[in-house]
């Protein structure tokens, strides 16, 4: 057990990285990264929704139907969602209305879909619980990643608290989505690079 | 797996009756905290719109003490005496967005002679574009506005519409004219007899 959380970890954070690898969650990414805050609440929002739904899918994973096993996944993930949005909406307000209507697209979010096809649906709950935090948390790493350095060079703020010391000129394009375009291609080009040239290494 | 027709739709029916069941029950639980957070950042919208300053939990508190609420003829709106000692009213709006309907609140002076400021509480705005009439910047420049003529941007009024989004910064003007022509006159004809 021990072992598979780990196998699972490391390929959920970095070889099948949801965000830089497999070119998942781009929509949400590029629109709520402007800022750590948002980014934070949004990845954590993902984490609670693809464990629990990967968890709930997993459990129920020798009862379901296989002609319906999409309506099921989207109304356990659509379920799982709708309390998340209504959680923050009571305890965020603020970040609610920042967020606007990315919390709901979540369902639409096909990390969470995708780990309910990949692994939830032949895997025993436990383990597709950590799957589906792992993916979320490699989800929100990446995430937390663009956002600081959109928030640093387009706000001159990091989590709000303001870092410009040195009043530099803030970069208007970090704020809006074209900066997270720039952010994400950069990131996806770095981790591609690491990956090659591992490999590159072992074919020798 | 497969399963008979039966099976199938007795499995749905059950995993739907739950899945209801378990939001019905947080809906529930979250409703009234939810319904309080709106009324507050409605009332921090109608400040905000009057020029005066409260924030956060504040907003409730400052409201409840200087804004009083008067109906007429069949226009609900708010009078408080701002920070600089004179009336100013503000009046709920609604209109046409790009995407969806925008409503919030315009301020004015006692005299209908220039708009005190404006605030939005719902748009469905494309965000990071049209979104962006929620921001400071922009809003603030409607501080001040004289009513007399129409509302124009440009480098004369001292207006900016937000770039890329023309459409919704129009839907926003056309709004305000709208108001300035229609509820304010009717207000001013209401007020006069």
């Amino acid at each position: 057990m021990g072992n598979e959380i780990k196998t699972v970890f490391y390929r959920n954070l970095w070889r099948e990285n949801p965000v830089i690898r497999q070119i998942l969650g781009i929509c949400s990414a590029l629109a709520v990264t402007n800022r750590t805050v948002n980014s934070l609440v949004m990845g954590v929002g993902l984490m609670f929704v693809t464990a629990f739904s990967s968890l709930t899918l997993s459990a129920l994973r020798e009862h379901i139907p296989d002609r319906i096993r999409m309506i099921v996944q989207t109304l356990v993930i659509a379920a799982y969602v709708i309390i998340v949005d209504i959680f923050i909406k009571a305890n965020l307000p603020e970040i609610s209305k920042a967020l606007g209507p990315y919390v709901g697209l979540i369902i639409t979010n096909c990390i969470i879909m995708g780990r309910a096809e990949a692994f939830a649906r032949k895997n025993p709950p436990l383990i597709s619980f950590f799957d589906g935090l792992f993916a979320g948390i490699g989800y929100t790493v990446i995430l937390l990643g663009i956002a600081i350095i959109r928030e640093i060079l387009g706000f001159g703020t990091i989590f709000g608290f303001n870092i410009n010391f040195i009043d530099f000129t803030k970069w208007t394009i970090m704020v809006v989505p074209p900066g997270a375009f720039f952010m994400i291609a950069i990131f996806i080009w770095i981790a591609s690079g690491i990956m090659d040239r591992r490999k590159k290494k072992e074919a020798k | 797996m497969k399963k008979g027709y039966i099976y199938t739709i007795i499995f749905i029916a059950a995993v739907s009756i739950v899945f209801s069941g378990i939001l019905a029950g947080v809906n529930a639980a979250y409703k009234k905290k939810i319904e309080i957070n709106e009324l507050a950042a409605e009332k921090a919208s109608i400040l905000y719109s009057m020029g005066i300053d409260a924030k956060g939990a504040d907003a409730v508190e400052v409201f409840d003490e200087k804004v009083s609420e008067t109906t007429v003829s069949g226009i609900k709106f708010y009078s408080a005496v701002a920070d600089d000692g004179t009336t100013v009213y503000s009046i709920p709006f609604v209109g046409a967005g790009l995407w969806g309907t925008i409503r919030g609140y315009i301020a004015v002076d006692d005299a209908l002679t220039e708009i005190k400021g404006i605030a939005f509480t719902e748009q469905n705005e494309t965000p990071g574009l049209g979104g962006r009439i929620e921001e400071e910047w922009y809003k603030e420049q409607f501080r001040g506005v004289s009513l007399g003529t129409e509302i124009t941007y440009g480098e004369d009024a001292g207006i900016d519409a937000i770039t890329g989004a023309t459409s919704t910064s129009n839907a926003v003007l056309k709004i305000m004219n709208e108001f300035i022509d229609t509820t304010l006159k009717e207000l001013e004809e209401a007020d006069g007899e």
